[in-house]
């Protein structure tokens, strides 16, 4: 009930004029980034949150959150007008989407996509609202060893779902890892791995390695591709007539129920929920036959499972401070750059700036529901910028970005250094989602493992000794087989669908 | 159709270099005229804050930024640049910017006296920095679990002395605010430091967390970043370290009134330059800082983010550093946290 006093006066909060100009901008930039071919969530948070750093926390935070839900708004046009993904979570809106673009019906599937986004949205932040407090409240009995095994689970879980080998996956895991330990060390107040460079001595700032990974990475693969803009379908209405809207009522909620409740697993990305939501309608369906050529239910189910598994994601996130992909990890530095440490204190310390956030991200998503549908033609035309004019702004964009987040030229260096690392892990095939959650992750799993042995003054057994550690132990070997079995599963669908490996985001 | 999208491009455009425009210091380099010290300041000046946004020494900066900004008519912003535990900003703003008064280190226990005294060899000392005014101070203060079995602080003491290996408490480093707290009350009771353990923590809120949640038996921080876990019951403060009960829990008693003489660790934080920097300059801060702890305003600012004004001039100011870095030294060098 107090949660609901919270959120109500969130609401008066982000109804204020720059607020909502606020929230509107993010959700703007978002859908942008989002549209650009080649740029998913992870990186439209990357480059631009650096220039969110000029407002003040909750306006920050909030715009970030709207790039974010944005994002996951743009990738469906993009798959549905020319048949490219932006990232693999989008692959099953590419199955039906095109063909009805292909029919002519382009403006339809992307009116159901953007509406079941919206009702999977709100859907998943109801969720958010009745569940978040309550897990913030338990978290507390969470000390060192039980986060330590929670993020072993996400990490092994993580690792098996890459789409690629988990031996490639665990060696990534491992240099990023590698990459976090620089600096200085949590326990002992002493630098490491700085080779007496006082420059490497603060460590690597995250963002920047993100941002190299993820935009200048983006950059350099456009320039060996000469990349040429697809002609994309005509759009002709926008809207979704009576009988669409009837056949996509029931994928959209069912869609958004298992993408939610699947999305607070740590662990579970939106590519797995949304193959499932398709696989799903097409085996509930009267006539399978139609899906792949062009069912609207193939467009509804898998679009609301995804958004509703990226709202679902903000549960381990904010009540726990456990990312459980990419862009949240992103969205996580973000709150710490805002001097915000999400976990079980963060109710308690920055209530109303939580409730605020939230409140916003309800506003957000009717927002996005408005800008969507009637603009669906401009945002299309956006597919078709040329790639020479996208470079060079996201290359400028990212060194401005580095450089931001501690005003250092040295992490523009990293940024860099590390847009030609990733460059050459997509030419070797190499996944980079277990790097990034390891660079994330590593500083705070090493520091719950230091912690737990600190209190157990060095005995190793203190994991199995904790009756909440030991369920999340014996969690984690359930869990892993599961996933394993989910992941040949999704594994085989994404070659069968595009005939070749594809990350997962 | 072109027309839309080149319009949408340049607004585009127009937005980042707006937005990048005004979020960033300008490294002019000082011409001759800028070394007039009568003029000053004649741009912008940057408050370098070694620790990330939103922690004390940031929220405290933000308002003597403000503060100066309407006084001086130039723009005074807070520049963030944390990492290494607050040494990385330090160096930055001591070693390498120029000391012509336009770069200002936003100083705190940490990046001073306790560094120094944690350090054998340490990269930057009290030397280095031209103390300018002390601008605020925080109360530290002793919580533990609501439901503990320790009622007041004696209660606590007692048992420590009987169970000095049963003792836990997070710190942020073992050369951190926390450490030095614990130690100086240990060394006062008798109690050998290296039987306690400490656990490592990222910042007051997750020591928070720790003991509310009875992972760890002892927290050591300031009374505003215990607040809100006390104000909600999840912790209890059992004493405050200063002269008089803290506004913010009047029903808490000093160490004082507890029966603990001589214990002195407190939170402060202040402003100091480069060595080379010009007197004038030091002199004309000083004064303004002086007359910035008398404004309203100012007082009301600091009692929103929980720290008391705490004025010292700059020579008052040096000598409390160098006596807080001797006996913080000595007590390193006893408790074995000088490495």
């Amino acid at each position: 009930m107090e949660s609901i006093m919270y959120l109500l006066h969130g609401f008066s909060e982000v109804l204020t004029p720059f607020n909502l100009l606020i929230v509107v901008m993010g959700s703007l930039l978002g859908t942008l980034v989002g549209v650009l071919p080649g740029l998913g969530p992870t990186s439209a948070i990357a480059i631009l949150l650096p220039l969110t750093t000029i407002l003040e926390p909750a306006q920050g935070i909030m715009m970030m959150a709207g790039i974010y839900y944005g994002s996951m708004y743009g990738g469906s046009t993009t798959a549905i007008l020319m048949n490219i993904p932006g990232e693999a979570s989008s692959v099953p809106t590419t199955l039906d989407g095109y063909p009805l673009a292909k029919m002519g019906r382009a403006g339809a599937a992307l009116g159901v996509a953007a509406i079941g986004s919206f009702i999977a949205g709100i859907i998943g932040l109801i969720g958010l609202v009745l569940f978040a407090p309550i897990l913030a409240d338990q978290a507390l009995k969470f000390g060192p060893p039980e986060y330590f095994t929670l993020m072993l689970i996400a990490l092994f879980i993580l690792f098996n779902l890459t789409g690629f080998s988990l031996v490639k996956s665990i060696i990534m895991g491992l240099f990023g890892f590698l990459i976090s330990l620089v600096g200085i060390g949590i326990s002992s107040g002493m630098p490491r791995f700085d080779f007496g460079v006082d420059a490497i001595n603060g460590g690597f700032e995250m963002i920047s390695v993100i941002i190299g990974l993820f935009a200048i990475t983006e950059v350099l693969k456009g320039l060996e591709e000469k990349r040429v803009s697809i002609n994309h379908q005509r759009i002709k209405n926008a809207y979704p007539n009576k009988e669409d809207m009837k056949k996509s009522f029931s994928p959209i909620l069912r869609g958004s129920l298992l993408g939610f409740f699947l999305g607070i697993l740590p662990g579970v990305s939106a590519t797995i929920t949304s193959f499932l939501s398709y696989d799903l309608e097409r085996k509930v369906s009267k006539s399978p036959e139609k899906f792949g050529n062009g069912a609207i239910e193939g467009v509804a189910g898998p679009e609301s499972a995804n958004n509703a598994t990226s709202s679902g994601g903000f549960i381990p996130l904010l009540a726990l401070g456990i990312p459980a992909s990419p862009p949240l990890a992103i969205l996580l530095a973000a709150l710490m750059i805002y001097g915000l440490t999400p976990g079980p204190v963060l109710f308690e310390q920055n209530s109303q700036l939580v409730w605020t956030v939230i409140a916003s991200m309800f506003i957000g998503n009717i927002i996005l529901l408005i800008l969507n549908l009637p603009l669906i033609g401009l945002w299309a035309k956006l597919t078709e910028v040329p790639f020479g004019i996208l470079g060079p702004v996201i290359l400028m964009v990212s060194v401005i970005g580095a450089y931001t987040v501690r005003n250092s030229m040295f992490d523009v260096v990293v940024a860099i250094t590390f847009g030609i690392f990733g460059y050459l892990f997509h030419k070797f095939q190499w996944p980079l989602i277990p790097f990034v959650l390891c660079l994330v992750l590593g500083p705070k799993m090493e520091s719950s493992f230091i912690q737990s042995l600190e209190i157990s003054s060095g005995n190793v057994l203190i994991f199995f000794q904790r009756p909440i550690s030991l369920t999340l132990l014996l969690l984690a070997g359930f869990l892993m087989i599961i996933s394993i079995m989910l992941m040949k599963r999704t594994k085989k669908r994404i070659i069968q669908e595009t005939g070749e490996q594809m990350e997962f985001s | 159709m072109r027309k839309v999208l080149s319009s949408v491009f340049s607004a585009l455009l127009l937005l980042m270099v707006i937005l990048t425009g005004c979020s960033n210091d300008t490294k002019e380099t000082a011409s001759v005229e800028d070394k007039k010290v009568n003029s000053y300041p004649a741009r912008q000046i940057e408050l370098v804050v070694p620790f990330a946004a939103g922690g004390g020494v940031d929220l405290a900066a933000r308002a003597v930024g403000e503060y100066l900004s309407k006084e001086w008519g130039q723009p005074v912003v807070v520049t963030n640049k944390p990492g290494g535990g607050g040494i990385i900003g330090a160096q930055y703003a001591l070693k390498e910017a120029k000391a012509d008064g336009y770069t200002v280190l936003v100083n705190n226990n940490s990046t001073s006296t306790m560094y120094e005294a944690g350090n054998s060899n340490p990269t930057l000392t009290a030397k280095d920095n031209k103390f300018v005014s002390r601008i605020a101070e925080g109360t530290l203060a002793y919580a533990v679990k609501s439901d503990s079995q320790f009622n007041s602080f004696k209660e606590l003491s007692d048992w420590v002395k009987k169970n000095p290996e049963k003792l836990t408490w997070a710190s942020v480093g073992p050369a951190g605010f926390s450490a030095f707290g614990v130690a100086e009350w240990l060394d006062s009771i008798g109690v050998d430091y290296k039987k306690t353990s400490m656990v490592s923590s990222e910042g007051s809120s997750d020591s928070a967390a720790k003991v509310a949640g009875g992972h760890v038996v002892l927290a050591v921080h300031t009374v505003g970043e215990l607040y809100s876990l006390a104000e909600s019951g999840k912790i209890k403060i059992l004493a405050v370290q200063s002269a008089k009960r803290s506004p913010l829990f009047p029903e808490v008693p000093t160490v004082e009134e507890e029966g603990f003489k001589g214990l002195t660790v407190k939170w402060w934080t202040g402003l100091s330059f480069a060595k080379g920097t010009p007197d004038e300059i030091i002199k004309k801060w000083d004064s303004t800082i002086a007359k910035m702890e008398k404004d309203e305003q100012f007082v009301k600012e600091l009692e929103k983010v929980k720290l008391q004004p705490s004025y010292l001039n700059a020579e008052e100011f040096t000598k409390a550093v160098n006596k807080e870095k001797d006996s913080f030294t000595k007590l390193a060098e006893k408790t074995g946290i000088r490495k």
